[in-house]
């Protein structure tokens, strides 16, 4: 009887150390980490902020898409905001679909962010982050993605498009979506 | 200087007033709220962080607060925009219950055996003792002792008397 009881005790603590061993293997191997360049952009559908119903990225294949992640707390996207309206009225009349992407914030906040900053290109949020964390592995914004007519990543840009050094890979993503 | 004293602290009472007497119930604090939900971006509780999301949701309790919202109207709407991870603890219902009860049966799983360990210690001590007399000197008990050793002990013993 002690002898069984012995065994039954030693066979729970190793359950419990195989469990807990499995956990952390689990939690490792499923890190959230950014897609890479040349990879399927992530599928979503998620709320749109401009107006009712959802918007999903598959809607928009055979479109080249700026996937620009954002949120009204955040200082460098007031400064990008200007750049990426231009950039959308310039680009948005060759048939690239830009998409905002409103990152863990107030939904009014977001709301009085686009009036405020005069931002006319569809939106959506991720209060969550459901999708900005979990699937584009982004813990900071603002950051775009370039995503070509069949869904690949052509370029990733972490950081504001409006600054030096980003513009240029900005420009040039877009160049390579219309071609793609 | 004092009527425009006077004329600020009435304009503030006539705005103050209707709004304080709109609540039926007492008003929650920024305060305890605080403490109740999570900064998204830091993964602290709002109260531990001044992150830019932190002081944004902070301004938006508050202003749920003056609009008289209930503890669970706020942290409901918090939810409805941010999703469940915005609370700091975990909801009373469903599978988020194993979240309360598991540490709780952790305690008392660990409580049992725990004393199901001193009992058998004890037991077992009992039991190398039964008489609960002192051991000899080498480490064995009274009941070990072989029978000659016995007859010796009891005509010394004897020879006492």
């Amino acid at each position: 009887m002690t002898r069984s009881l012995k065994l039954v005790g030693q066979g729970a603590a190793l359950a419990v150390v195989a469990a807990l061993l499995a956990l952390l293997v689990w939690d490792v191997t499923h890190q959230h980490h950014a897609p890479k360049v040349g990879a399927a952009a992530p599928g979503f559908s998620l709320r749109r902020l401009d107006g009712d119903g959802t918007l999903a990225l598959a809607s928009l294949r055979g479109k080249p898409v700026v996937l620009n992640f954002w949120a009204s707390w955040c200082v460098p996207c007031k400064s990008e905001s200007k750049v990426l309206e231009a950039d959308y009225r310039h680009y948005g009349a060759k048939g690239v679909v830009f998409l905002g992407i409103d990152f863990h914030d107030v939904t009014s906040d977001a709301r009085t962010f686009v009036a405020a900053h005069g931002l006319s290109f569809p939106m959506v949020e991720d209060g969550s982050g459901s999708v900005t964390q979990n699937r584009y592995g982004i813990s900071q914004v603002p950051e775009t993605y370039i995503v070509g007519r069949t869904g690949t990543i052509l370029a990733h840009i972490r950081g504001p498009i409006n600054g030096s050094s980003f513009s240029a890979a900005f420009t040039r993503g877009l160049a390579e979506a219309l071609r793609s | 200087m004092i009527l425009k004293l006077l004329a600020v602290a009435g304009a503030a009472l006539l705005l103050a007033g209707p709004a304080a007497a709109a609540c039926t119930h007492p008003r929650t604090s920024l305060f305890y709220l605080e403490g109740q939900v999570m900064c998204p971006t830091c993964h602290t509780t709002l109260d531990q962080s001044d992150a830019p999301a932190a002081q944004r949701i902070k301004a938006y309790i508050q202003t749920q607060i003056d609009k008289c919202a209930t503890n669970q109207q706020i942290e409901a709407s918090l939810v409805a925009n941010f999703g469940v991870g915005i609370l700091a603890a975990p909801s009373h219902k469903g599978f988020d219950l194993l979240a309360w009860w598991l540490p709780i049966a952790g305690v008392v799983l660990g409580g049992l055996l725990l004393a199901f360990g001193v009992w058998r210690w004890s037991r077992n001590r009992d039991h190398e003792a039964p008489l609960g007399g002192p051991h000899s000197l080498n480490g064995t008990s009274p009941a070990a002792l072989d029978p000659e050793t016995e007859r010796r002990l009891d005509e010394l013993l004897a020879g006492l008397d």
